[in-house]
C-alpha cells in the first residue's frame, strides 16, 4: 500500500536526512502523531524497526468494545500513512544516539539490508514459493511456519519481500526465480545523519513473555497458549480456519483465560495493571462463543476491569452470553495425559479455599511490558523513565506527551499500558505538543 | 469525450503475463474506440516505464490513459502523478486491476483470466472516454476555533491551540474558570493541588495574545459549516462594576448579609451572594448571584461605585472555523435515601469529602464529629443495574483510594473501610491501591445484587453488607462517615449544547465520538471536537490528553487558512430535478437544501443545492433521486455504464 | 427452466473504494480462487449504487449482481447498510416488473480483510444463479437486442 514513488527510503539519496519531526514506531500511536503532523504541513520520518508498519493493532482479531475488525480499521490507516506526501517512512530502520544539535536533534538512522530492492519488488510471492527454509512465523506468535524469503504478512505495508538472513541457506533459489531481479544479497546496512526538530517517541510496548510465570507452563504444556496467539487464532488473516487446540488439532470445548499473568504480580516484578487483558479476554471470549457455540469459556480473574467508554456494557453482555467469571487467583496449572489441563486456584468468592478445575484448553492473558528499546535511541543524553522503565511523563497531568528532553515527546504505551482508543488519542497529543515546539523555535 | 487514449499492460514481472495474455488483450484493446496508443511493459511502476509514459503523452497529445496493473490502491496515485506531471489531469486516468482482480484470483484458469482481462480494460477504456478533468476545490477556513467550557481540558486545548497559531475564543459558562478540577483539592497521581494547577493555567491564558477568555459566556447559537461558523454568545454580567477599587469591595461583602448554599464546597458551607467561587479563583473579581440579592437602596448607593445592577447582558457573535466542546462532567447525585444519603446523618459523596479535606485543618471533621473511621461504598451512580447509568465513571475507584490516602496523611489515624465491586486502578494507579492496602484500610467486595444498607440505627451510623470475600459473611460497621463514591454524569445543561450544536449524544448521554479508534475526538460535524469528560468519564491525565487531541486535530484542519477538498462530491442536474428533499433527508452530512434556479430570469423553480464543504461525495443521494437528478463525480451514468457494457461485451 | 451446459453465471460485483473492494484484493493476493465470471465496479459506498445502473447490467447480459456492502465499517454513515438494504429492495420491485428474478440481485457486507467470505459467497451466489440458468431464458431482454433479433 505504499506509494514507492513518493516515500519510500530508496528515494533517500544522500545519507544527510533533514525533516521536521522524527516519529518513531509506526505502529497506530506512530501513524496518528504522523498523520496529525503531515496534515499540518511539517515533514515526518517515521522509523520502523519492523519490515512493516503496522504494529500490533494490525495482527488482532476484533477490537472492543465495539466488535470491529481491527485489520479493517487499521488498513486505511496504514494506507493513508504511507500515502501522505509529507511523510517518509522507513522500514527496517533503527534510530540511535539522539542528542541536542542547537536549538534541534540529530540523530542517527541505520537501515538494516532487506535484500530486497523495494523499488523493484512487486510483492509477489514467486520468492517464498520458491524458498526451501522454513522456520517460524513471529507474526503469527509461532503458531505456524514461514519462509526465509518471504512478504512480512498479507497486510504488510510496504508488501515488499525481506529475506530472513539468518535462516537463510543461501540457496539463491529465490534469487533465480524473482521476475524483477529485485533479491540482492550484496546490499549492507545504509547509515543516516538525520537532524530534525522534534521526536516522537511510539515505540509501543513488549507482550510480558508468558514463559516467565513459570506456574503456568506455558512453552511446556501444548495447549496453554498466550493471548496474543488466540487473537491471531480468531483474525480474518487467521492462520487456520478455525480455533484449535495445538496439541491434537481439535477443537476446544472448555476453555480458561488466567487473567493478570505477569500483571498485579511482584514475583515477576510487575506490579501494576496492564489495563488491557480484562477487556481482551472479555471480547476474546465473546468472539469464542461466536465461533464454537458448544464451548464454554471461564475468565478466572482478581478484579474486572471495565472502566472505558462502553466497556462496562461490554463486560455485561459477555456474561448475558454465557461467559463465567470466577473470582479466583490461579496458582498452578498442571497437564492431564490427554493434555487437559488442571488449574488450583484460590476460589476468592469461597472463602478462599483452594479449589482445581480441569479445562482443555487455556489462554494466558499475557499483560504488557514496557519496550526497552527507548533507553538506547538516547545514548548521550539519557533519556528519564519511570520506576517502570516506561518513558516518564515530565508533566502527567497538564502535558502528559512531555518527557524529560526538550522537543522529545511520548505517544501510546511508550508511557505506560493503554488501549488503542487511548494511545490515538495520545498520539494526538504528542502531536500538538511537537507542533506547538516547532513553532516556538521560529 | 476524451479520444486520443493510451492503454498500458502490465506484465508484472509474470505476476499477470503468466496467466493473461497480455499481448493478446493488447492486441484485441487497441481496437477499442479512442484508443491511440496501446503498449505491453514489463512493470509499469518502474521508472523507466513512468518516463516512457509521459513521453507517450506528450509526444501523442493524449488525453486519457488506462494502466492495466495492479490494485489502484497501491498504484492510482502514482500513475495519476504520472498524468500530472505529463501536464495531463490526474482524473483523466484510470486504473484497470488486472492483477489482485484477476490473474492472482484465477491462476488456475489462464484463458478465463485473459478473456476477464480484456473486459476489464476495455471497460476502464470506456469509462476514461467519459471521463472528466477535476480540480480539487477549496474553500476559505478562519484559523479560529471556538472552545465552549473553560476547565482543565478546554484551557489546555486553548493554550495548545495558540502555540500552534490558532486563534481562541474561550467561553465559560461560570463567572470563575477551572471547572470540577478547582474542586478537586490534591490530585492523584502527583499530589498537584487543583487550584493552583488552574492558576498556572490561568497565567498561561493571559500571557497569550491569541486567546480571548469570556466567563459568565454561554452560546446561544451556532450556524454555518466547518471553516466558517457563526457563533452567537451572550455574556451575563457579574455585576461588578470594572476596575472598581477592590478594598472597597471587599468592604461591601463584609457588610452584605445575605448567605447562600456554596455550590463550590457542594453545599457543605454558605457563602454571600457577592461571591468568589474560591479565594484564590480565577479571575479574581467577584460576582453577584443577583436573583438571591436583594440589597437596600442604601447598601446599592454606598457601593455604587463597585456594585452596579443595572448591567444587562450582552451579545457576541464570533466567527469561527472549528468549535471545540469542553463542558465537563456533573457529579452524581445520590437519590435522597440512597445508601442513607440525606437521610442518614454523614453520610456524604466522594466530592465533598474532597472539599472537606480541603475545609479541614488538622482534624477531620463533620457536623461537629471528628472522623476516625471512614466507609467507602463503590459504584454509587456507576454501572447500576436498575438505573440509568450503566456505565463505569473511570475515575473513582482511583480518586476514593487517593482520598483515602490523603486521609490518613493528613489527619492522623483515620481508616478507610472499602465495599466495592471491582478495584479498578487500572495501569500505574495500582501502587496506589498497593499503598492503602499495606497502610491498613480493609476491602470488603459485595455483590450487586446485594447492597449495603447505611442507616442510623440507635442513634449511630451503621453500614451493613455481606462480604463476598469471606464466605458472604454478613458484616456490620458503625464508621464516623459514609463516603459514597459517586461517578460522573453528563453536566445538566449540556443537552441544552447538545441541542445548539446538534452534536449526537450516546446512550449514556454523553457527547458521542464519530469513532472511538478512528475519529475519537471528532463529531459527525466537520470542525466540531469533543474532548475532556464531556464525551465519558476520564480523569485529569485522560481529559487532557484528549483535549490535546482535539486541539491538534482543529489546527491540522484550519491552520492554512482553507480547506483542501476532494472534487469527487455530488453533482445536481438543474434541469432535471423537482426538488422533493429525499435527497436531503438520506443525507448523512446534511449537507444539501434548497435553492431557487431561474436560469433565464424567468419564474425559477426549487432545486436541490450541494454544500460543497460538507459533502463527502459518498453518493448515498444518487440511488434516492426519483428524476435521476443526481451524478456522482467521477461515477456519472455514462461512466459507470460504460464500465457495465464494457464488461459485458462478448470477447 | 432449460439449463445450458457449463453455463458460468456472468457476476457483476459493486465493491466499495474503502472497505470490500480491499477485501477483494486480499482474496486475490492470496490466491482465493473464485468464477473467472466475476467482474467488479468499484464506488464510493454501497448505498450510492442506483437502480439503473443494476438494471443496465441485467440488460446487457449479466446473470447476477452482487452488492458488496459497508456494512458497519462505512465510513460515510452508520446506517450505510439499512440504506443499501432499501436500494437493493428497490430494485427488486424494478426487476420484478421487467420480468428479472429478485434473486439474482443480492447484498452482503464484505469488510476490508473479507477475503474467504467474499469468494464464499461468489460460490454460493453462482450455484444459485447456475439454478435459474442463464439471463436470456428470462423475459426480459434488451430492447435493442430483440430489435436486432427481428
Amino acid at each position: 500500500m505504499m506509494n514507492n514513488n513518493m516515500n519510500s527510503p530508496e528515494q533517500i539519496s544522500t545519507n544527510k536526512l533533514e525533516y521536521d519531526v522524527l516519529v518513531i514506531g509506526g505502529g497506530i500511536a506512530g501513524q496518528e502523531a504522523s498523520l496529525n503532523l503531515a496534515n499540518n504541513g511539517f515533514k515526518v520520518l517515521m522509523v520502523e524497526k519492523d519490515l512493516s508498519i503496522g504494529g500490533k493493532m494490525i495482527h488482532l482479531s476484533k477490537v472492543f468494545p465495539t466488535l470491529d475488525c481491527s485489520a479493517c480499521i487499521a488498513t486505511p490507516k496504514i494506507s493513508e500513512t504511507a500515502r501522505n506526501p509529507n511523510i517518509t517512512i522507513m522500514t527496517y530502520s533503527e534510530v540511535e544516539d539522539i542528542k541536542r544539535n542547537g536549538n534541534g536533534l540529530k540523530a542517527m538512522v541505520i537501515e538494516k539490508p532487506r535484500y530486497v530492492k523495494a523499488d523493484l519488488c512487486t510483492g509477489c510471492p514467486i520468492c517464498e514459493e520458491k524458498c526451501p527454509v522454513v522456520v517460524e512465523d513471529e507474526y503469527n506468535y509461532g503458531l505456524t511456519g514461514r519462509k526465509a524469503a518471504f512478504i512480512p504478512f498479507d497486510l504488510a505495508s510496504p508488501r515488499i519481500a525481506a529475506i530472513d538472513i539468518e535462516n537463510c541457506t543461501l540457496c539463491g533459489a529465490c534469487e533465480r526465480a524473482c521476475p524483477p531481479n529485485a533479491i540482492d544479497f550484496s546490499m549492507e546496512k545504509k547509515e543516516f545523519e538525520l537532524s530534525v526538530k522534534s521526536v516522537i517517541i511510539a515505540t509501543g510496548f513488549e507482550l510480558f513473555p508468558a514463559e516467565k510465570k513459570k506456574e503456568y507452563g506455558f512453552g511446556q504444556f501444548k495447549n496453554v497458549i498466550h493471548s496474543m496467539q488466540m487473537d491471531r487464532l480468531l483474525a480474518p488473516t487467521r492462520p487456520f480456519n478455525n480455533v484449535l487446540r495445538p496439541s491434537d488439532g481439535r477443537m476446544p470445548d472448555n476453555i480458561a483465560y488466567v487473567l493478570c499473568t505477569g500483571s498485579r504480580d511482584l514475583s515477576v516484578g510487575n506490579p501494576i495493571c496492564s489495563q488491557i487483558c480484562c477487556m481482551y479476554s472479555i471480547k476474546q471470549a465473546q468472539l469464542l462463543l461466536g465461533a464454537l457455540p458448544m464451548t464454554d469459556v471461564t475468565i478466572y480473574y482478581i478484579d474486572i476491569r471495565a472502566f472505558g467508554k462502553g466497556f462496562d456494557e461490554f463486560y455485561e453482555q459477555g456474561k448475558s452470553m454465557g461467559v463465567e467469571f470466577i473470582k479466583g487467583k490461579i496458582a498452578k496449572i498442571e497437564e492431564k495425559e490427554n493434555g487437559n489441563l488442571t488449574l488450583k486456584y484460590e476460589d476468592f468468592e469461597n472463602g478462599g479455599k483452594t479449589v482445581e478445575a480441569d479445562h482443555d484448553l487455556v489462554v494466558l492473558s499475557v499483560g504488557i511490558l514496557p519496550n526497552k528499546d527507548v533507553s538506547g535511541f538516547f545514548k548521550s543524553e539519557p533519556i528519564a523513565l519511570d520506576i517502570h522503565q516506561y518513558v516518564k511523563q515530565e508533566d502527567e497531568l497538564m502535558s502528559p506527551a512531555k518527557t524529560s528532553i526538550e522537543g522529545v515527546f511520548v505517544a501510546g504505551t511508550s508511557s505506560g499500558p493503554m488501549d488503542i482508543p487511548d494511545s490515538i488519542l495520545s498520539a494526538g497529543a504528542a502531536s500538538a505538543e511537537a507542533a506547538a515546539f516547532i513553532r516556538s523555535l521560529k | 469525450m476524451k479520444e486520443k487514449i493510451g492503454v498500458y499492460i502490465c506484465h508484472c514481472g509474470g505476476n499477470i503475463s503468466d496467466y493473461v495474455d497480455v499481448e493478446k488483450v493488447r492486441d484485441v484493446v487497441e481496437k477499442e474506440e479512442g484508443v491511440v496508443l496501446s503498449k505491453t511493459t514489463m512493470f509499469a511502476c518502474a521508472d523507466s516505464a513512468q518516463k516512457e509514459i509521459v513521453n507517450d503523452i506528450k509526444e501523442n497529445n493524449l488525453d486519457a490513459i488506462v494502466v492495466a496493473s495492479c490494485s489502484p490502491k497501491l498504484h492510482l496515485s502514482t500513475f495519476r502523478n504520472v498524468a500530472e506531471r505529463a501536464g495531463l489531469n490526474p482524473y483523466n486516468y484510470v486504473q484497470a486491476n488486472i492483477r489482485e482482480q484477476c490473474s492472482w484470483a484465477h491462476t488456475d484458469k489462464p484463458k478465463e483470466a485473459t478473456e476477464k482481462a480484456i473486459r476489464i480494460v476495455r471497460a476502464c477504456v470506456g469509462r476514461v472516454r467519459y471521463s472528466e478533468a477535476l480540480e480539487p476545490f477549496t474553500i476559505p477556513a478562519a484559523n479560529i476555533a471556538l472552545i465552549i467550557g473553560a476547565g482543565v481540558a478546554g484551557m489546555r486545548s486553548a493554550i495548545s491551540l495558540a502555540d500552534m497559531g490558532t486563534h481562541v475564543y474561550l467561553i465559560e459558562k461560570s463567572h470563575f474558570i477551572g471547572g470540577r478540577v478547582a474542586q478537586m483539592g490534591e490530585l492523584f497521581s502527583t499530589d498537584e493541588k487543583g487550584e493552583e494547577i488552574i492558576s498556572d493555567l490561568y497565567d498561561e491564558i493571559k500571557k497569550r495574545d491569541k486567546i480571548q477568555l469570556f466567563t459568565g459566556a454561554e452560546v446561544v447559537s451556532v450556524s454555518g459549516s466547518v471553516g466558517d461558523y457563526k457563533a452567537q454568545i451572550n455574556i451575563r454580567p457579574r455585576y461588578i462594576v470594572p476596575d472598581c477599587d477592590m478594598n472597597k469591595l471587599k468592604e461591601a461583602i463584609a457588610e452584605c448579609k445575605t448567605e447562600i448554599p456554596d455550590e463550590f464546597n457542594f453545599g457543605l458551607t454558605q457563602k454571600k451572594v457577592i461571591y468568589k467561587a474560591y479565594e484564590n479563583c480565577r479571575p479574581e473579581i467577584p460576582a453577584i448571584e443577583k436573583d438571591r440579592f436583594n440589597p437596600d437602596q442604601k447598601f446599592l448607593e454606598k457601593y455604587k461605585d463597585c456594585i452596579d445592577l443595572e448591567q444587562k447582558t450582552e451579545t457576541l457573535n464570533v466567527n469561527t472555523g472549528t468549535v471545540i466542546l469542553s463542558t465537563g462532567f456533573d457529579p452524581y447525585e445520590p437519590e435522597d435515601g440512597e445508601y442513607g444519603y440525606k437521610k442518614a446523618e454523614n453520610v456524604i459523596t466522594l466530592q465533598q469529602l474532597k472539599r472537606l479535606i480541603e475545609l479541614s485543618n488538622g482534624k477531620l471533621e463533620y457536623n461537629n464529629r471528628e472522623i476516625k473511621n471512614i466507609v467507602y461504598v463503590y459504584c454509587v451512580g456507576s454501572r447500576q443495574k436498575e438505573g440509568e447509568n450503566k456505565y463505569c465513571s473511570r475515575y473513582c475507584c482511583t480518586a476514593a483510594i487517593h482520598a483515602a490516602l490523603l486521609c490518613r496523611k493528613k489527619f492522623d489515624s483515620v481508616r478507610g473501610f472499602h465495599l466495592y465491586r471491582d478495584i479498578r486502578t487500572y495501569g500505574k494507579h495500582e501502587l496506589l491501591f498497593d499503598e492503602v492496602s499495606r497502610q491498613g484500610d480493609i476491602f470488603f467486595r459485595f455483590n450487586e445484587d446485594e447492597s449495603p444498607v447505611v442507616e442510623t440505627a440507635n442513634g449511630k451510623l451503621q453500614v451493613k453488607f455481606r462480604d463476598i470475600l469471606t464466605n458472604n459473611e454478613e458484616v456490620a460497621i458503625e464508621p464516623d462517615l459514609v463516603v459514597l463514591v459517586t461517578g460522573m454524569i453528563p453536566r445538566k445543561d449540556s443537552s441544552t449544547v447538545a441541542g445548539i450544536l446538534k452534536t449526537p449524544v450516546g446512550s449514556d448521554k454523553f457527547f458521542n465520538e464519530v469513532h472511538p479508534k478512528l475519529r475519537p475526538v471528532e463529531t459527525v460535524i466537520d470542525g466540531m471536537y469533543i474532548c475532556g469528560t464531556c464525551q465519558g468519564p476520564k480523569n485529569i491525565t485522560e481529559s487532557i490528553t484528549s483535549s490535546l487531541s482535539a486541539a491538534a486535530k482543529s489546527n491540522s484542519l484550519i491552520n492554512k487558512g482553507e480547506i483542501e477538498l476532494e472534487p469527487t462530491i455530488i453533482r445536481i442536474d438543474p434541469e432535471a430535478c423537482e426538488w422533493c428533499d429525499k435527497c436531503a433527508e438520506i443525507c448523512p452530512f446534511d449537507s444539501i437544501t434548497k435553492t431557487e434556479y431561474s436560469p433565464d430570469g424567468q419564474k425559477g423553480k426549487t432545486i436541490a443545492l450541494v454544500n460543497e464543504s460538507t459533502c463527502k461525495g459518498c453518493g448515498m443521494c444518487a440511488p434516492v433521486c426519483p428524476t435521476d437528478a443526481i451524478d456522482i463525480i467521477g461515477y456519472t451514468n455514462n461512466e459507470i455504464e460504460s464500465m457495465i457494457d464494457g464488461l459485458i461485451k462478448e470477447v | 427452466m432449460e439449463q445450458e451446459k457449463d453455463f458460468v453465471p456472468k457476476i457483476l460485483v459493486f465493491s466499495t473504494d474503502k472497505i470490500s473492494d480491499p477485501g477483494i484484493d486480499l482474496a486475490g493476493q492470496q490466491h482465493i480462487h473464485y468464477s473467472p465470471s466475476v467482474y467488479f465496479i468499484i464506488v464510493p459506498c454501497s448505498a450510492g449504487v442506483k437502480p439503473r445502473w443494476i438494471l443496465r447490467a441485467f440488460n446487457k447480459g449479466f446473470d447476477g449482481v452482487f452488492v458488496a456492502a459497508d456494512g458497519t465499517d462505512c465510513p460515510f454513515s452508520a446506517d450505510c447498510s439499512e440504506k443499501t438494504g432499501k436500494l437493493v429492495a428497490y430494485s427488486q420491485e424494478l426487476m420484478k416488473k421487467e420480468g428479472v428474478n429478485p434473486a439474482r440481485l443480492k447484498m452482503a457486507a464484505v469488510c476490508s480483510v473479507c477475503a474467504l467470505p467474499f469468494s464464499n459467497h461468489m460460490k454460493n451466489f453462482s450455484k444459485a444463479l447456475s439454478g435459474l440458468g442463464n439471463i436470456q431464458s428470462e423475459k426480459y431482454i434488451d430492447p435493442e437486442e430483440k430489435e436486432k433479433q427481428k
